[in-house]
């Protein structure tokens, strides 16, 4: 089932170059400079029911203005969006019902009040019936603990804590869709870990549908069977992460320990990507051979006194993503 | 419908609880405008006082009459501070991407928007408004009838709606140019100089302007006219006490309009 639905999605903004000093400024006065920056360029993508994908992309490259076009903030300027089959544009108030939004920059809480106060005003806007509601903070305390820190204002909570009410506040209404924007940003190992654990429980329990944009990649390899990356406002790749790992970067690393460090290691299936006293770093593409049967080869010719493989970085594969 | 009532009326009244909550976080502020507004407001019908009773009435109105004026103006004022500060701010929620979070909830965005701050200091204008009016009413020898006090209910309610939608209004221009603070300064002295004195002091064209472009006699100069029996220089058919409300709530459709055209043109902020 088709849970968003983005067919050719643009937005326009308007950005006025300013010229230096006054005599600029005057010129700018009468004869503005304006010019049209596509930072959402022609995008379409479809969502499945249940799907977590992950939207990645350099800053600036329009992740966080699609995700706020999909949640009705903002109006595209051409293309459409359909969550559910209806249109953010047009059935604001019925398709934010089904949504849950978090924007880790910034949070929805009242800063002055304790946290449930925040959670009583969502009851009643998402008109909560006191069971549901009731069940959720349950579940949400399971996860998130999230009964340690309801009684605290919102401007005493660390950012790990607001986080937690945060996402508890975006979900009390068990919305079918959730978009995160940056959820773990500033946070502690802690933190990040109790937040991820929550995204895929509520996945699992619920079903719900799971937009996260990112620049932690240990988020995006720990969550998200899909991926899309996005860069100057159009989309490079979409796929299941593996699937990218394998076409970007086939690799996997062989760090060895010698005892000796040897002139030269010549094999056909390595390459020596960088040497350090006696630990070398050789590469090899993971379909071609396995890490058994170079490490036998190796063996055989040199005294090795310790040995790891490590898999291709996902950041580096992004990275390349990134520059390509 | 019913349903839809009873819904944006809970969401209101838990706003208003936290509203209140909120500021009696901050007591020392509280108590600086428990102090400074009611003097500042005392101290401007004292002025007028020695003004009118020093030289004459200002263009036939008597002083106790122009407290009278200066009572609905203030109590009219007081109560769009209580329930439409937040339109002040339109420019700067503009700049920051605040409207984010109104957007993605399913109420009214203007509702939302409006509830999410109840400004307590909109008492402590209203504590001179009650207390000016009063006096005027008790010196004039208003007849509190049934019919003159719905009709005062009717012209308060109408009155804070103009003023209401016009800071909605001029607020909404930050939509399309990210500014609008300064126009709502500017009109902050225009409600003072239209509302607080008789309209009649003015030459014919502020008078035709204050009437039918900007709509601030409405507020307080016609409505007194006629409760005091005063000429206000324009013969409307039917009573002021009854076009005050209506402009109010036209005014308050269109300025509710251009906010959510406005809306469509927001542009969040970076994140």
């Amino acid at each position: 089932m088709v849970m968003i639905d983005v067919q050719n999605l643009r937005k326009d903004f308007i950005v006025s170059k300013k010229k230096k000093g006054l005599r600029g400024a005057f010129v700018d006065l009468i004869k503005p400079e304006k010019e049209i920056f596509h930072a959402v360029d022609d995008i379409s993508f479809q969502l499945e029911k249940g799907e977590i994908v992950g939207y990645l992309g350099p800053n600036g490259a329009g992740k966080s203005t699609t995700v706020k076009i999909m949640c009705g903030i903002l109006q595209p300027t051409s293309g459409s969006v359909m969550i559910n089959g209806l249109s953010p544009a047009a059935n604001r108030k019925e398709v934010v019902s089904k949504l849950g939004v978090v924007f880790g920059q910034r949070t929805q809480l009242f800063w002055d009040l304790r946290l449930g106060e925040s959670f009583e005003l969502l009851k009643r806007i998402y008109r909560i019936d006191d069971n549901l509601y009731q069940t959720n903070l349950k579940l949400m305390d399971d996860v998130l603990q999230i009964n340690e820190i309801i009684d605290k204002p919102v401007r005493q909570l660390s950012l790990g804590q607001r986080m937690r009410g945060d996402l508890v506040a975006s979900m009390l209404h068990s919305p079918e869709i959730l978009f995160l924007d940056e959820p773990t940003i500033g946070l502690d190992v802690e933190a990040k870990y109790s937040i991820r654990k929550f995204i895929k429980e509520i996945n699992q329990n619920f079903g719900t549908t799971v937009i996260l944009t990112t620049h932690d990649l240990d988020d995006v390899e720990q969550l998200c069977s899909r991926i899309i990356i996005i860069n100057h406002g159009k989309i490079i790749e979409d796929g299941p992460l593996e699937m990218l790992i394998d076409r970007i970067a086939p690799y996997r690393y062989l760090i060895v320990d010698f005892y000796k460090l040897p002139e030269e290691i010549n094999h056909p299936e390595i390459e020596v990507m960088k040497k350090e006293n006696t630990r070398v770093w050789l590469r090899f593409e993971k379909n071609k051979t396995s890490a058994a049967k170079l490490i036998s080869d190796l063996s055989l010719r040199y005294q090795i006194r310790d040995l790891s493989v490590e898999e291709t970085k996902i950041e580096d594969v992004v990275r390349q993503v990134y520059k390509s | 419908m019913l349903k839809h009532v009873k819904h944006y009326i809970s969401v209101g009244a838990y706003s208003l609880r936290m509203s209140f909550a909120r500021q009696l976080e901050y007591p020392s502020f509280l108590i600086c405008w428990v102090i400074g507004n009611p003097l500042n407001y005392m101290m401007g019908v004292w002025m007028i006082g020695v003004i009118t009773q020093r030289f004459q009435a200002l263009n036939g109105w008597t002083y106790p009459q122009i407290a009278f004026l200066y009572g609905i103006s203030l109590l009219s004022h007081s109560l769009s501070v209580l329930l439409f500060i937040q339109t002040w701010g339109i420019e700067r929620m503009v700049i920051r991407g605040s409207f984010d979070r109104f957007l993605v909830r399913p109420v009214g965005v203007f509702f939302q928007f409006c509830i999410d701050y109840i400004n307590l200091i909109g008492f402590t204008d209203m504590i001179p408004g009650v207390i000016i009016f009063v006096y005027g009413s008790s010196v004039v020898n208003f007849e509190w009838t049934f019919f003159n006090t719905i009709k005062i209910l009717l012209v308060l309610v109408g009155a804070t709606l103009i003023r209401g939608a016009t800071y909605t209004i001029l607020g909404s221009v930050a939509f399309w140019t990210k500014s609008s603070r300064s126009l709502i300064s500017m009109v902050h002295a225009l409600f003072e100089r239209t509302t607080y004195y008789p309209l009649s002091i003015y030459p014919t064209v502020i008078q035709v302007i204050f009437t039918f472009l900007l709509p601030f006699g409405f507020i307080s100069f016609y409505p007194a006219c006629e409760f005091l029996g005063q000429d206000s220089g324009f013969d409307f058919p039917l009573e002021f006490a009854l076009w005050t409300p209506v402009v109010g709530v036209i005014l308050e459709i269109i300025a509710v309009s251009i906010f959510n055209r406005g809306l469509k043109k927001y542009e969040s902020a970076g994140s």
